[in-house]
This record gives C-alpha cells, structure tokens and sequence, in this order.
C-alpha cells in the first residue's frame, strides 16, 4: 500500500499544522481571522487522518459517505439550534 | 448499481418485489433437524432455561424480545389504568386517588416505558425473527451482539423498574424537559435511576443497530437487492438508520443530563443561559424521529399483510418504498415544530412549518398505495388482516390530527392539552393495532400452530372498539390540560368514556393472552406457509423454521428463490431434533402455492467447511448486561459526584465496583471465547460490498458516535452562542498542557499505523513495541490531563462551577473516557500479540485503529474549541 515513510510525513505534517494552531493564537490576530485560519487547520488534520491514517482513501466511498452523514446530522443540530436563538 | 440481476421478465406468474414466489415444498424436514443436531450438542434444547440465557440465534432473540416487550406493554398498561381511574372526575390535589406526585410518576413511566420499553422492543421482536429469514440470512452479523441488545434491554427495564423503589421514579414527563428533570425540582435517587435506564436502553439500541445495518447492507441472498427487498424488511432498514443516527442525539441528552444530576454539572439549570432550550433541541432532534422509529416497522407489517391477504402486490411499491425513504431523511429537520411555544425566533418556526407539512406528503402516498391495493385485491379478512386494516383507519385519524399541531398558530392553542394526547396516541397505538396484526401474522411461524380465528376476530372487536372510546373523546374534551389529573367538570362525561374505554382495551388483550397462550400448545399444526399469497421468504422454510434457517444457500439469482444444496449437509442423515420446538413442523406439508417456484440444485461443495459451523451459545451477553446494571445502579444515588453518607452509600458504591469488574471480566472473557458467526457466501451487499463486516460494523458504530460528540459539542456551541461567543473564555488559562496532549494523541495514533504495518509484514517485535507505545503515550495523555484538571480544581474551577466550565471538564471528560475505553483494547492487544497473534489475520488490530484514530480526530477540535479560541 504505502510506505512507512509516508505515514511518517503525514504524522509530521499533522504535529507541525497543530503548532501553527497555537502560534495563531499567540500571534494577536483579529479574533475571526485566527478563528477562520485555526478551524480550517483542524479540519485539515482531521481530513488527513481519515484519509491516510484510517485509509478511507483507499476503500470504497460508501464508508466516508456514511460518516459524512453522522457529519452533516451533527452540522444540522448544531448550526439550526445555534439559529433558533437569534 | 451492482444489481446484476436477471431480467425477471418471464413466466407471468413470477413476482419480482420483495415477495418472491415461493413454494412449500422446500426440503424434508429431515435435514432440517440434523442441522439442529450438528450444533445442538453444546446448545440445549428450547424446553431448557439454560437455553435461553445463552443463546445468541435471532430467532430465539425475537422471542425474547416479544415476550420481555409484552411484559412491559402491562406495566405501562396498568400506569394507564391508575390515571384513567383518577381521571374519572377532576380531582382537587387534596382528594385525589394517586398522590398528586404518584400521579406525575404514572403520567412520566407510561411514556417511558411504553415508548421505549414495548413499542420499539415489540417491533424488534419481528424484526429479530423474520427479517434473517427475508434475507436469506443464517443469522445477524454479530449474533453475540444480537445477545448483548436483548439483555442490556432487559436490564435497562429493570433498572427502570428499580427506580420506583428509590424514592419514586422520574416524575417530569415523558420529554423530561428541562429544568424539571434535574435534581433541584426532581431529587429522588429514582428519578436519576430512570434517566441511567435510558442510557442503558440506548446502549441497547445502538448495539442493535450496529447489528441489523451490517447485516441488511452485507447478508441479503445472491440477486436480493434493495430494490427486490421485502416491504418488511425496508421499514427496518429504513428504522434502524434513523436509529443509530437519533438515537446516539438521545444518547448524548441523557449523558449531559445524567451529568447534571450525578456530577453536578449545569448545562440545564435554571441560570445556565438557553439550558431549557438545549434539551428541547437535543430531545426532539432525537425525539421526531423517534416518532418513525416506532411507527415504521408497524407500517412494514401493514405492507406485508395487505400483500398477503388482498392477494396483491402493493400498488405503486417503488413509490411506496421512495416515499420512506424520504420520510426517514425529512424526519430529521422538522423536529422544531415541537418547540413552537419556546423562545426560538419566528423565522424558524415557519421553516419547521413547512418542512413539516412537506413530511406529510410521502404518508399520503403511502396511505393512498394501501387504500388502492384493497381496491385492486381481493380482501380475506383474517385476524392479522383486520388489525392491520383498523391500524390504517387509526393511523389516517391520527395523521390528519397531527396536521393541526404543524401549524404554527394552530399549535399556541392545542399545545399541552389533550388534542395532543389524542393525536400521539391514534399514530402511536394506532401502530401498536398493526404489530398486533403482525404477532398474529407470525404467529403460526414462531410456533409450528395456528391461533383460534374466532377469539382473534373478538379479540380485534374489544379492541377496536376500546381503542375509539378511550382516545377519541380526548378529542372532543381537548382542552383538558395535558399531564393533570384536574380539568374543568363539564368535560367529566368524555373522561369516563374514556376510561371505560381504556378497561376494555386492555381486557381485550386477555383474549389475546388466552388465544396464543393456548394455542401455542394444542392449536392446530400448520405447514411451512399457512397463508395463501403470503410471499415473503420466511413462508418457504418450516414452521417453526431450523435453527439454521435453510438448508443450503438461498439464492434469487434466477428471480425467484430457489437454494442451492451442498452435497455435504445432504449427507448427515436424519436425525431427530434437538430443538424441542414440537413435531409440528410442517415436514409432510404439500406445496399450496399457486406457483410453485422454488427449485433445489445441488452443486459441489466448493471448500471443504473448515469449521465446525456457527456457534450459537454464549453466556457472556447476559454477563456482560449484568455488569452494566450494577454500574448504574451503583451510580444512580451520586450528587455532585459524592456518594451518600453510611452503609446505604457505601453499598451502592461497592455494587459500582462488582459491576465494573463484572463487566471488565466478561468483555475480556467474551474476547477470548471461541465464537464464530454465521457463514456467508458474499450475496448482495451494496453499498459495502467487498469490506468485511467487521469492518462495516465499526464505521456504522463510529458513525453513531461522530453524532454523539456532535451532540456534545453542538450543546457546547449552542449554549456559547446563547451566552455571547466572545465573552466566554477557555476554561484553562494556558494552552500549552492542551497542545502537549495533541502532540501524544498524534503519536499515539502514529504508533497505531505503525502496529499496523508490522503486523501486515508479520513483524512480531515491531506489532508489540507499537501497541505496547500506544498505551504509553495513551497513558501519558490521561497523566497531563489529570495533572491540569487537578491545577484548575485547585484553581476553584469544577464541574459545578459555571456552565462554562461544565461544558469543558464533560466533553473532554466523554473524550478522556473513550481514551480509557482503548487502552483496554490496547492492552488487550499487546497481550495477545505478545503470544503471536495478529500476524496472520491482523483486523483486529486494524479495527481498532480505525476508533484510536476517531478519539484522535475528535481531539483535534476540542483541542481548539476548549482551549486557544
């Protein structure tokens, strides 16, 4: 399938985008813009490691179809409930 | 798509839905009882207790289910009787015959436990039975799972039956709406207790639905695609999607709750900001589809049985089956229109309007499919035909009732009286009337006999007759105030209609008792297929069917089911039965299909069957459930996370303790137990075809819990959103520890793939060092977070504190607690792997990847939800 030396950049990248998470903060950026760039990278790694690390990559669609619907029932909840308030 | 099957074209008499011709005349019934036999040595026979504690086949499961959901469907039925005699005449608080809280405990344990422990369980007693057999299923996927639902379901009804002794049971309704249902207004130890049944009960149905998803997407026969799949079948496949997605949105409501009353966290108290709103959403976000959950499988049997005896296919099936599957999809955004009178705003409530009128369409499709199939067919009216024919009667009132509540402005008037307890309980029952029809239905299939048709014909006039003079003069005195036992006096006549309605509906089901009671014993023995028309695949095997199910492997590949023998089962000559099930099986039986289709071929047997076949007992469901029961009931006396004081506290807590070892024991023992499942061919399994089941189960379970921390995250955001995003601080003032334990997890998982790879090259060493890494680092996490929580304790920051920090300590709590959950498996693994195994078949370790890397995943966002935004 794929070499250990792959899992092992994808683990590197994983360790060093979650650093940047926290120099973002750190770096006094407007609240929404580090908000924006800090979401962003954790969907990223969340995204590398189901695809390499849990190789949804290389099995058939139907199983990340099948998370993507537990995704977007949670989205819905969250997003819906959170609008009711307004 | 990869539905290769054959033009079914041909010879007019084939029909090509769900209900494939099928013929009785299928083997002798001689090799049926030697497949009893082959496996029957280590598995007694159904006259034994022994069996029944042991034993993991569905259909043996099924019956369980139903006898268990019967016995509830009484205790829910004798709360109902205590309120309709208290309701026979407004009652001051002070004159009253149930004390005024006694009466709030009855109105909140009917609910309950005629929602979730009779109505779901009912259903899932057929479903346990007959959707294998209309299959072409040997068994469930994970027949020991199988086993674990039914006992963590029985459980769970025990422990709600506990509650009652502990103070009384939950006393805030069925909704167990907020801020009612934590401690300040609901203090008994027994209102906790049942909210810990719940848990359990869900517990349950997740396991289920893991089980019946795997096996209806990977086990169907050879050319049984979903589109030729039987209408029963669909309403479960369609019922345990939305379970596994609904329920696991109630799961993390109840796990919130029962924090807040056992741990003193306080998302739903009074001064948390939006708390009363946030469980409505995540109630009623579980709680509509619930309302499908419960309604479809008796819409499954209504199909089934006006096929069977309008001797018809169901008119427009396709569009039959299209209109539930958009039910089961819509059912997950109205789930507002139950919230109406609470604060959301305006707009949102008339887009719940429309989403909700927009659900009511596919049912008139559905209603109409029905209606016309009566039309075009020519009516027998059976028992089981008569049910299901008053349940659509019952179901178009209560549909039509339901369309007042949708409307907006309509609801701010009906909202809390009875027109509500009168429109939920012509759908709710309503279904009920159908899964009677369906108990009588199958009944012959289950026991080798028929009931006595004149008693089911008085037993269907008691009850349908009880059934309109207890719910519709509800109607009629709608503005009775729902859940009180005071109303105005001039609705009194309606309110003792309506009790003496309610005696006779449940009197009628003695005759019911009394029929199949006795029948199950002395009625008369029937064939493989008592019904004419009846088309299904479990009406081509005897009656009761073998332990096995068929002899050989069911195919439809030519269109219509036929099975293909392997010479070696044919071999093992006769030998009695080891079932017990009665010498009524249907072994002489002469075919009595008008098209006799079903052929028997004989083709070599491929591979010699390496084992021994499936195994069919084990103890350690039952263990396991136990184990389970302890825990809660140890825990169910806990207030801000203490234990009472004196012997009572100090036996609850060592209750906890066995149960914690029960339950570790049992797992550990259950892993270890040689167990194999049922073997298949690899039929038709779109969309997972060609990954294990193993496989599939674990993502459909993971799927399930991507909503449990939805649900808690979504309860975070919520409750963030309510109090003001910007102005709510992360709980730890640093997040350095926080970005430390991302660094391990990410190694951890790292590790993980790295076990993986050695394991694939056979790699003793380097498989044990990698797990063995895992639990360290998993370790090492669990180490810095205690060290950080203990600091913020320290700080004077808990769990009680503010909601603030509630939201903090229980999610990444949830979090830190499916990081123990794998280091057990970890461990497990190391040690197994230390003695060699994994290098051949390394799934197990791949399975348990795939969850090591979702608790990663699931790190990654609260890594910077909880600590840097």
């Amino acid at each position: 399938m794929v070499s250990t030396k792959f899992y092992t950049a994808i683990y590197v990248v994983l360790f060093v985008s979650a650093t940047i998470q926290v120099l973002v903060e750190f770096a006094g950026l407007a609240y929404w813009a580090a908000f924006g760039i800090i979401i962003v990278l954790s969907a990223a790694k969340a995204v590398l490691v189901a695809a390499y690390f849990q190789h949804l990559r290389w099995e058939p669609r139907s199983l990340t179809y099948l998370v993507g619907i537990g995704l977007v029932a949670a989205l819905a909840l969250t997003v819906a409930a959170s609008y009711s308030l307004l | 798509m990869s539905d290769t099957n054959p033009e079914r074209t041909g010879g007019g008499s084939e029909r090509t839905d769900g209900g494939t011709e099928v013929g009785s005349e299928v083997v002798s019934g001689g090799h049926t009882d030697d497949h009893d036999h082959d496996h029957g040595h280590d598995f007694p026979g159904t006259g034994s207790i022994k069996r029944w504690f042991v034993t993991t086949n569905h259909k043996d499961v099924g019956i369980l289910y139903i006898v268990t959901s019967l016995f509830f469907l009484v205790l829910g039925g004798v709360l109902a009787w205590l309120m309709r005699i208290q309701l026979w005449a407004p009652r001051a608080p002070t004159e009253t015959i149930l004390a005024p809280v006694a009466y709030n405990q009855a109105v909140s344990a009917h609910g309950l436990l005629m929602v979730f422990w009779f109505l779901s369980p009912f259903a899932f007693g057929f479903a346990n039975y007959v959707v294998p057999l209309q299959l072409g299923a040997k068994d469930l996927a994970f027949p020991r799972l199988n086993a674990l639902s039914y006992w963590l379901y029985l459980f769970s009804g025990i422990l709600f039956g506990v509650s009652f002794f502990q103070g009384g049971t939950f006393s805030g309704g069925w909704t167990m709406y907020a801020p009612l249902n934590v401690p300040t207004f609901t203090p008994d130890v027994g209102a906790s207790t049942a909210v810990l049944a719940l848990v359990l009960f869900v517990a349950s149905v997740t396991v289920s639905s893991v089980n019946f998803l795997t096996t209806m997407h990977r086990m169907r026969a050879e050319g049984l695609t979903l589109r030729n799949m039987p209408l029963f079948s669909w309403t479960i496949l369609l019922t345990v999607w939305m379970m596994l997605f609904a329920f696991a949105a109630l799961l993390a409501a109840l796990m919130v709750l029962s924090a807040d009353r056992l741990l003193g966290t306080t998302y739903f108290a009074m001064e948390s900001p939006a708390g009363a709103l946030l469980w409505t959403h995540l109630f009623w976000f579980f709680g509509h589809p619930e309302v499908y959950i419960v309604f479809f499988p008796a819409l499954g049997v209504m199909a089934e049985v006006f096929q069977t005896f309008t001797g018809r296919r169901i008119v427009g099936r396709k569009w039959f089956i299209i209109a539930m599957v958009l039910v089961a999809i819509q059912s997950f955004v109205v789930w507002m229109h139950h919230m109406f009178l609470t604060s959301i705003n305006l707009q949102v409530k008339t887009l719940f309007m429309i989403t909700t009128i927009g659900i009511s369409l596919p049912f008139d499709l559905m209603v109409f499919a029905l209606i016309y199939t009566m039309l075009k067919g020519k009516i027998r009216f059976t028992t089981p035909f008569l049910f299901v024919f008053g349940a659509l009667l019952l179901f178009i009132i209560g549909g039509i009732t339901g369309v007042f509540l949708g409307a907006v402005v309509l609801d701010y008037e009906f909202r809390g009286t009875y027109w509500v307890v009168a429109h939920f309980h012509y759908v709710m029952v309503g279904g009920v009337t159908a899964l009677v029809g369906g108990l009588y239905y199958w009944f012959p299939k289950i026991t080798g006999r028929m009931y006595d048709e004149f008693l089911g014909k008085v037993h269907f006039a008691a009850y349908f007759v009880g059934f309109n003079l207890l719910y519709f003069p509800l109607f009629v005195a709608w503005e009775t105030p729902r859940r009180v036992f005071d109303y105005a006096p001039e609705l009194a006549p309606w309110h003792q209609l309506a009790t003496i309605g309610g005696f006779v509906l449940g009197l009628s089901f003695l005759i019911m008792f009394y029929n199949l009671f006795k029948s199950a014993f002395t009625g008369d023995p029937v064939s493989d297929n008592p019904w004419e028309y009846a088309t299904t695949a479990e009406w081509a095997v005897s009656s009761p069917p073998p332990l096995e199910n068929f002899e050989g492997t069911p195919t439809y590949r030519d269109g219509h089911l036929s099975f293909i023998l392997d010479r070696e089962s044919d071999a093992t000559g006769g030998a009695t039965a080891a079932d017990g099930s009665g010498g009524a099986t249907a072994d002489g039986g002469v075919a009595t299909s008008p098209h006799t289709a079903v052929t028997t071929e004989y083709e070599p047997t491929v591979e010699a069957t390496e084992v021994e076949g499936p195994s069919h007992a084990s103890i350690w469901p039952f263990v396991l459930s136990l184990g389970a029961f302890l825990i809660l009931l140890g825990i169910s006396p806990l207030q801000d996370t203490a234990f009472p004081e004196g012997m009572m506290g100090a036996a609850y807590a060592t209750t906890a303790v066995a149960g914690f070892g029960v339950t570790l024991g049992s797992l550990i023992a259950m892993g270890l137990e040689p167990f194999h499942g049922p073997v298949f061919d690899e039929g038709e399994a779109w969309p997972f075809s060609g990954i294990d089941n193993g496989k599939v189960g674990m993502w459909i379970f993971l799927a399930s819990d991507v909503v449990l921390f939805g649900g808690f995250l979504g309860a975070y955001i919520f409750t963030r959103f309510a109090f003001g995003w910007t102005g709510w601080q992360p709980v730890p003032d640093d997040p350095i520890p926080g970005l430390v334990n991302t660094y391990i997890l990410l190694t951890s998982s790292f590790t993980v793939v790295l076990a993986l790879v050695a394991a694939e090259k056979k790699h003793k060493l380097g498989l044990v060092t990698s797990l063995g890494a895992t639990f360290v680092l998993g370790i090492g996490f669990l180490v810095n977070k205690a060290l950080e929580w203990q600091h913020l304790f320290h700080e004077g920051l808990w769990l009680s504190t503010n909601v603030r920090t509630s939201t903090f300590f229980l999610t990444t709590g949830l979090h830190a607690a499916h990081v123990i959950a794998g280091l057990i498996v970890a461990l497990y693994l190391t040690a197994r792997a230390w003695r060699g195994a994994y290098l051949e078949d390394s799934r197990s370790v791949e399975y348990f990847g795939l969850y090591w890397h979702f608790v990663d995943i699931v790190w990654l966002f609260l890594f910077p939800l909880f600590y840097i935004l």
